[in-house]
This record gives C-alpha cells, structure tokens and sequence, in this order.
C-alpha cells in the first residue's frame, strides 16, 4: 500500500477511508485517487456522505479509520491547510465586510503579504466579474453575487487543491454555466478540484465522477465510460441503475 | 501562536463593529444611557415625604420664668426638604391618613413632654403633672425601606441637634470618622459596579452573537480549514473586545466624573486594565456560549443566564455582606465580583496593585481557565 500511496501525481488519495458518528456510518470504506489537474465530482443524493468527504479531507473532523493523504502528505498535517481551499456550502463570508475587506481578511489569515493581497484582490475580482462592487458590503450583494465572493475567498492564496461543497446549489442556469467556466479555467491552471453536487447535468463536465450512496461509492469513471458501462443515456439513469444493483 | 493571524482577525472583528451602525450604538451609547439611568435613579436622596405632626406638648415653664417648648425645636431642626410637615391635634385622624395613602408617617409628641423631659435632667425640680413620658412616637408606612430610614434618621438628628443646641449633651454618643469613603454617596459605590457589569454584560453578549454567526453562516468552517489554529481566533477575539471593554469602562467613567462628580482617589489606568482582564473572561465566556446555540434566536434565550447571577451575586447593587451566607460562595465563582471589588477599592480607597492583586490574579485564573475552555471547545467539534 506504500508504494500506492506515494504516487505523488495522486494529489488526493484516500484508502478504506470510515468515519462514524456513533453507530451510523458516514463514510464507509471510501477509497479515492485524484490525480494532479483533475476535476472529480462526488455524486449522490443528499446524506450520501459527500459533504463529510469534503470535511474529512479539510480536517474539520477526525476520521475513524483507513487513511487520507493530500498532496502526499498524512491528514491531518499543518502543511497542508495553505495548500487548500475549502468553499463550504454555505456561502461562508462576513455580511458585514465589504467584498475587498472579506478577501483581506483571508489573504491575512493565510499570511499573505499586503502588496500580494493586492494584487490577488484585483485579479479575482477580475476573474468572477465584481470589480464594480468591492466597496460594497457583502450583506447587500445578491446571492450569486455571494457565490462569487465566496469562490474568490477560497482562491486568495492560490491553493493546489480546490474542495467545492456544492458550489452551485441556489445558483442561477446563467451563473452555474459561468461558474463551470471558472471551473475549466482553474483546471487549466493545473489546479485539481474536488467538487460535489446532486445536479446530474452538471457532472458531465467532470473529468471522472464518482457516485455515492449511504457513505460508499458505488461506481467511478468518466461520464461516458459510466454511459457506456451502464448502457443509459442520461448519469440520472446510470446513477439509479447503480443504486438499484447496489442494494440488490 | 502566529500574532499577525491573532491580529487579522482582531481588525476583522473591528470592521464588522464599524461597519454596522447598531452595533456601534450598543458598543458606545448603550454604556453611557445605563450609566445616565443607574446614577439618575440612584444618586436621588429621599424628599417630599409627607408628615403629620401631632403635638401635645403644652411647653414649660422654667423657673426662671422663660418659656421653653422641647417639641417645637426638635419640629424646627427637622429637615424639610426630606419632609413635608403638616399639621394635625387629632392622633386618629392622622394615623387614618397614612392608612389612605396620603401621607407616610405621623410624629407624635406626648403631653407634658418638654416638662418630662427637663424635669429627669433636673431630679431637683419637683413635679405635681403626670408623667405622659418623653417619647416621641412614629406611626409611618414602613413598606418603603428607604423612606423609612429617611424618616427615622431625620427625626434622630432633630433630636440630637436640638439637645446640643441646648446644651444637654447625653452621656454617650457614638462618633463616626471614617478611614475611608469619607463624604462618599451611594453614586459612589455604584459607579464601579455598573462599570463592571455594563462591559461583562455588553462583552459576553457581543461575541455570543458574533460567534453564533461564525457558526451559522460556516465562516467558523472555512477558517478552520486554513492554517488559523483555534486559539489564534480566540486571541483575536479577546484582543478586540479586550479593547472594546476597555472603551467602555472609559465612558461610563467620564460620565461618573463629569455629571455625577464621582469620587476617584486612586489611578485609573489600574482600573481601566481590570475591566479589560474582565472583558477577556467574558468574551471566553460568549464563544463557550456559542457551543450551546445553533441559531441567534437560541443564544438570546441565555441572557437571564448571563444578567442574573451576575446581578445577583457580584456585588454590583448591594455588597457581598447583604447575599445570605449559605449563596456567598457563589458570589466567588462569579467572575466580575473581583472586577468591582477591585474597581471599588481604587475608586473610593485609592488602593494600588499592592492591595488588590488577589482580585486581579484570580481574574487572571478566569481568564486563562476561560480561554483554554473557549479554545478547546472549537477543537472538539473535530471529533
């Protein structure tokens, strides 16, 4: 299993990854290899275990058994945490910040110098289109406008690994097509990405998805190999047919 | 520890305050408006008492010839300002109106009662009227704790001025010279206490509500996961509302000083690091709070919890010496106790640090006990 787990293009991995909380289990038995660059999307109804992946691997909660590494690294490490960006389903800012002083605030905690805090704000507000609005509190932004800030807090430091937890849930068609832009554009920067969703459509735009049910993933692939295993033309189907196996 | 992530999330906490108008109102009014309603309401001395004098007291004779009526000076050496003196012969019907409610108290002086009382200062004077007795009889509406005392003290200092007045000193007396707290009020013994109370209350309630937030709205979440250790957040907290508390403390003082012209013997900045030692301990104690909350509505259910003991116990309305002895010990659990024990001294005894050390180390010991709690508890979530 050592020579599995050094692979250092696997930026994420995990093995037999468990976490109970008491006598339910969450994650169980979960093993992931996401390579460097890659967009993977966790799929799967809500209370599948996608969320608690995502906690588990941003060492927010401890695991109960099994392994999880990121960037070759045990969790939890200290070096790992200026490495990532964790953007929480919930959009996670300070209402009473205006735009910029939310994306100070994190460039500081990340001990970033001011002059690259600087530039970091302009590029981002740049990236996802808000420059008009960075002297604005966040508490009078409209939700997508939210999501965005949110996106760019967690990319002030320019992290290796990005852990989106359901990045487009309350989010408008238009802004979900832009935010899957932003997505490509972070990949095309070598940047891997962890997503989660329980939009099906959206999957496709993953370079492998994986679908969970009650804490284990129950089939893994690229979208159209997952089509062509399944004999389905749409993940909604394919991602039903695996459930239906699964619990036969 | 890394200072400048402590720092970055004291000046967060500092935008936040200054960003938002009614913050900034509970931060910088509330404590000047409280201090404004407590010394108004307890600087007041008792006035307008209305009083009925019943006077049978016919007056006496000397046997140099001279007029002398006892109850009349004792009536003239009362202090009218406290009182509002009326008038009456009939006892009944001046006990009927304190009965109604219009008045607070009846004094009745007794027939024969100058004579009485000069002829058992005088044994030689021999008396052929019946002895009525040389008390004066108060017949008042007691419910009224302060209006009694106000009542009693006066007609006690009538009757002592009067009997100096005339040169009849009795054979003990009772002198007060005070080592401390000479001339001081009640204003005086209250001012530490609200200091104290306002920027425990305020502090607690302020990061409560604060770090309620951080958890509802998942900020707490995407901090954790960045390198920020969890006392560095704690850090944080306490250096801005340490700051926070301390401002206050500073208001409600100029208030004391400028409009109800306090006493302050000792050094102030003493004083102002107590409250900022206490605002550290409630700021701990709001982020324990927090853990017990899931949503802002829930953490409003604690005020009663966070006023009551306090109020209660501490010190801050009446001393310590008042709780019955078997809740006293309680009194010692509650940390701004020692905040307005220790402000207390400095304010009216000019005590330095080398009298009120033992209140400052244990609010240290809060503090640190606190601190260590409110960080551990952001820690077990990742369980």
């Amino acid at each position: 299993m050592g020579n599995k787990l050094k692979n250092q293009e696997h930026l994420i991995q995990t093995s037999s990854l468990t976490k109970k909380f008491g006598d339910f289990t969450a994650i169980d038995n979960l093993s992931l290899n996401i390579q460097k660059g890659e967009v993977y999307g966790l799929l799967g109804p809500n209370g599948a275990g996608k969320t608690t992946t995502i906690r588990l691997l941003c060492g927010l909660i401890k695991y109960s058994s099994g392994e999880a590494f990121l960037l070759g690294k045990k969790v939890p490490d200290s070096k790992i945490a200026p490495k990532i960006g964790y953007m929480p389903q919930e959009t996670a800012l300070y209402e009473g910040l205006s735009v910029k002083q939310n994306l100070e605030f994190y460039g500081e905690i990340f001990g970033l110098k001011k002059e690259k805090i600087n530039e970091r704000i302009s590029e981002l507000l740049k990236f996802i289109d808000l420059e008009k609005w960075k002297e604005q509190l966040v508490g009078n932004l409209s939700g997508g406008m939210k999501h965005r800030v949110s996106l760019a807090c967690t990319l002030i430091h320019e992290p290796e690994i990005l852990f989106l937890d359901e990045p487009t849930v309350g989010v408008d068609p238009e802004l979900r097509v832009s935010f899957w832009d932003y997505f490509n554009n972070l990949k095309e920067n070598g940047i891997t990405i962890l997503i989660t969703t329980h939009y099906m459509d959206e999957a496709k735009h993953c370079d492998r998805i994986g679908f969970m049910k009650s804490g284990r993933l129950i089939a893994e692939g690229k979208p159209d190999e997952i089509l062509k295993i399944s004999s389905t033309t749409s993940l909604e189907d394919a991602f039903l047919k695996f459930s239906r196996e699964e619990e036969l | 520890m890394n200072l400048s992530r402590t720092l970055a999330v004291t000046k967060r906490v500092f935008r936040d305050v200054k960003n938002d108008k009614r913050t900034i109102g509970l931060i910088f009014i509330a404590p000047i408006f409280a201090m404004f309603v407590f010394g108004l309401a307890f600087s007041g001395n008792v006035e307008d008492v209305t009083t009925i004098i019943v006077n049978h007291d016919q007056g006496f004779t000397l046997p140099n010839g001279v007029n002398l009526s006892l109850s009349n000076k004792i009536i003239s050496n009362l202090n009218t300002s406290v009182m509002n003196l009326e008038f009456m012969d009939s006892e009944d019907a001046a006990v009927q109106k304190v009965t109604d409610g219009k008045a607070y108290a009846v004094i009745i002086f007794p027939e024969n009662f100058t004579q009485t009382a000069y002829t058992s200062l005088n044994p030689t004077i021999s008396s052929n009227s019946s002895n009525s007795g040389t008390a004066i009889t108060i017949k008042d509406d007691e419910s009224v704790v302060n209006i009694k005392n106000a009542i009693l003290g006066n007609v006690a200092d009538a009757v002592t001025t009067t009997m100096q007045n005339l040169g009849l000193n009795p054979p003990v007396k009772v002198n007060s010279d005070p080592v401390y707290g000479q001339n001081a009020q009640f204003i005086d013994f209250i001012v530490p206490g609200i200091m104290a109370f306002i920027v425990y209350l305020l502090t607690t309630l302020l990061t409560l509500l604060a770090f309620v937030g951080e958890r509802t709205t998942g900020t707490l979440e995407r901090l954790l996961s960045t390198p920020i250790q969890e006392s560095e957040m704690v850090g944080g907290y306490a250096v801005a509302f340490g700051s926070i508390g301390t401002i206050q403390a500073l208001l409600v003082l100029l208030v004391g000083i400028l409009v109800f012209k306090i006493t302050v013997l000792g050094n102030v900045f003493l004083a102002f690091a107590v409250v900022a030692l206490l605002a550290i301990v409630s700021q701990a104690l709001g982020i324990l709070l927090s853990n017990l909350a899931k949503r802002e509505g829930q953490a409003v259910q604690f005020v009663p919890f966070i006023i009551l003991p306090v109020f209660l116990l501490s010190g801050v309305f009446w001393p310590i010496q008042a709780i019955p002895l078997w809740l006293r010990p309680l009194s010692y659990l509650v940390p701004p106790t020692y905040a307005v024990d220790a402000c207390r001294s400095i304010f009216l005894k000019g005590w330095g640090l080398s009298k009120i050390w033992p209140d400052i180390l244990a609010l240290i010991l809060f503090a640190a006990l606190f601190l260590i709690l409110a960080t551990w508890s952001l820690k077990i979530r990742k369980d």
